[in-house]
């Protein structure tokens, strides 16, 4: 069984217009390249296909200047994409993560509350540079 | 004939019939004028009578003529007040149904509540608010205000968690600001007001502050700013996806095809109104945290102007409302 996870790029830093590139990954295990994604972008959002929330998320963020990897799950995946998650989760696993969730720095970050919450505390952004996902 | 002799009462019978005559007459005469006189008189008093009449039949008149205007007004005044109360309800949310249709009345009476709950909250706010300025004015201590402050920032987060309930209920009610005067309804977004909006209001009235205060105030302004913007993107998202989802599909003649794909549509639908809920909570959430934000930003005395200055806006944005409801007509 082949699963496809479309996973895009936004190298535009305009938040005007983005110029998205799909990358579309045919996998063999589904948990794997979910795990790789994490552990290779700063900043990844993962959120289910057409998802309004998700798009919020995406937006803050670009707003910022960062160029997040977004992640859009299949209702059908959701569930094995999620219990990959969870094993990845900030304390080694356990963790019960809600969509969209977004990862910085191959941990699990939170949801839009966090990065909200984060981002009016002042704290979000220094934690960004952190990770190389923003300069300056 | 130089007749010198008196007259004698000893007259000649046609002296006496013709003196007779002439008395019958004057008697006559006399009768008759007091016959006028009395029927005169009689008349006089009949016309006196009815004059007087008149006047009671008047005065009786305008009396019934007084009651029956007094009733008049009386019932104008009733029914302004009823349509008062009417258009009062009714901007509130109430669903006035004269068919008194059931399935409606429970989404009216979650409105109606939270109405209620609201009403109640902002009688406490203004209660609070008349504490905190009272303590500025006394020179309290720096403690005392703080407890203060940190008081109405709890009773903020108690405002959203009441909203976050209403919203499980009829989240249509809280976007649509029914709840919310005409004239804060000016200024809607997302159930509320916007927290950078509210930013730029306080930092005008605080001066002094130091550079750092005002760099950290505008980077905070800018934040909100940020985040409600991505919200407003994710609202727009929702609408056209929404659209879509309604629009796309076979028109046309049933068959069990198109049936089955208005069905999915209609599921598709519902999931996304669904997240209404989520955006309203979200939205909450920002105006919570810079509430917060502002606070820790501020020193104590300072956030107690910029939540008195908060209130005072809205005062006088609810005094605009009234006066706005109270307009003439034409």
């Amino acid at each position: 069984m082949q699963g496809t996870i479309s996973c895009m790029r936004n190298y535009n830093m305009n938040t005007v217009g983005e110029s998205l590139r799909p990358l579309t990954l045919k996998t063999q295990e589904n948990g794997e390249s979910v795990r790789t994604l994490v552990e290779e972008n700063a900043v990844i959002v993962i959120g289910r296909r057409g998802c309004c929330m998700c798009l919020v998320v995406k937006r803050l963020l670009l707003g910022l200047g960062v160029n997040p990897a977004v992640l859009e799950i299949d209702e059908e995946r959701e569930e094995e994409v999620l219990s990959e998650l969870e094993k990845i989760g900030v304390h080694g696993g356990g963790d019960t993560v809600k969509l969209p969730a977004v990862y910085v720095g191959g941990r699990l970050f939170g949801g839009l509350d966090r990065v909200m919450a984060t981002l009016i505390s002042g704290e979000l952004v220094p934690i960004l540079k952190e990770v190389g996902a923003l300069w300056l | 004939m130089g007749d010198t002799s008196p007259r004698t009462s000893v007259s000649t019978d046609g002296d006496t019939d013709h003196n007779n005559l002439m008395y019958l007459c004057s008697l006559m005469k006399g009768i008759w004028v007091l016959v006028l006189l009395i029927l005169a008189t009689v008349q006089r008093v009949k016309w006196i009578k009815r004059l007087a009449q008149n006047r009671e039949a008047a005065r009786k008149s305008r009396l019934r003529k007084k009651a029956y205007v007094q009733q008049l007004e009386n019932s104008r005044l009733k029914l302004t007040q009823l349509e008062q109360e009417l258009q009062r309800a009714r901007q509130q949310g109430v669903f006035i149904s004269s068919s008194g249709d059931q399935a409606h009345s429970t989404a009216g009476d979650g409105a109606m509540a939270f109405d209620v709950e609201y009403r109640r909250w902002q009688e406490d706010k203004n209660r609070q608010m008349k504490e905190l300025s009272a303590a500025l004015d006394s020179h309290a201590s720096d403690a005392e205000l703080r407890i203060i402050v940190d008081g109405a920032i709890a009773h903020y987060e108690e405002l959203y968690r009441i909203k976050s309930n209403a919203a499980k209920n009829d989240v249509f009610h809280l976007l649509s600001g029914m709840w919310k005067t005409p004239a804060e309804r000016c200024f809607l977004w997302l159930g509320g007001f916007r927290s950078s909006e509210l930013l730029k209001l306080i930092a005008n009235q605080l001066e002094p502050l130091t550079e750092q205060q005002s760099l950290d105030i505008n980077n905070l302004q800018q934040s909100s700013q940020q985040a409600e913007d991505a919200l407003s993107q994710g609202m727009d998202n929702l609408q056209q996806s929404l659209a879509d989802t309604l629009s796309s599909g076979t028109l046309g003649s049933s068959s069990s095809g198109n049936v089955a794909s208005y069905m999915g549509q209609m599921a598709m639908a519902m999931g996304k109104l669904g997240t209404l809920e989520g955006f309203i909570r979200q939205a909450d959430n920002l105006r919570l945290q810079t509430y917060q934000q502002m606070v820790r930003l501020l020193t104590t005395r300072q956030s107690a102007r910029a939540l008195l200055a908060v209130h005072n806006y809205s005062l006088r944005l609810r005094a605009l409302s009234s006066l706005w409801l109270a307009r003439p007509r034409e």
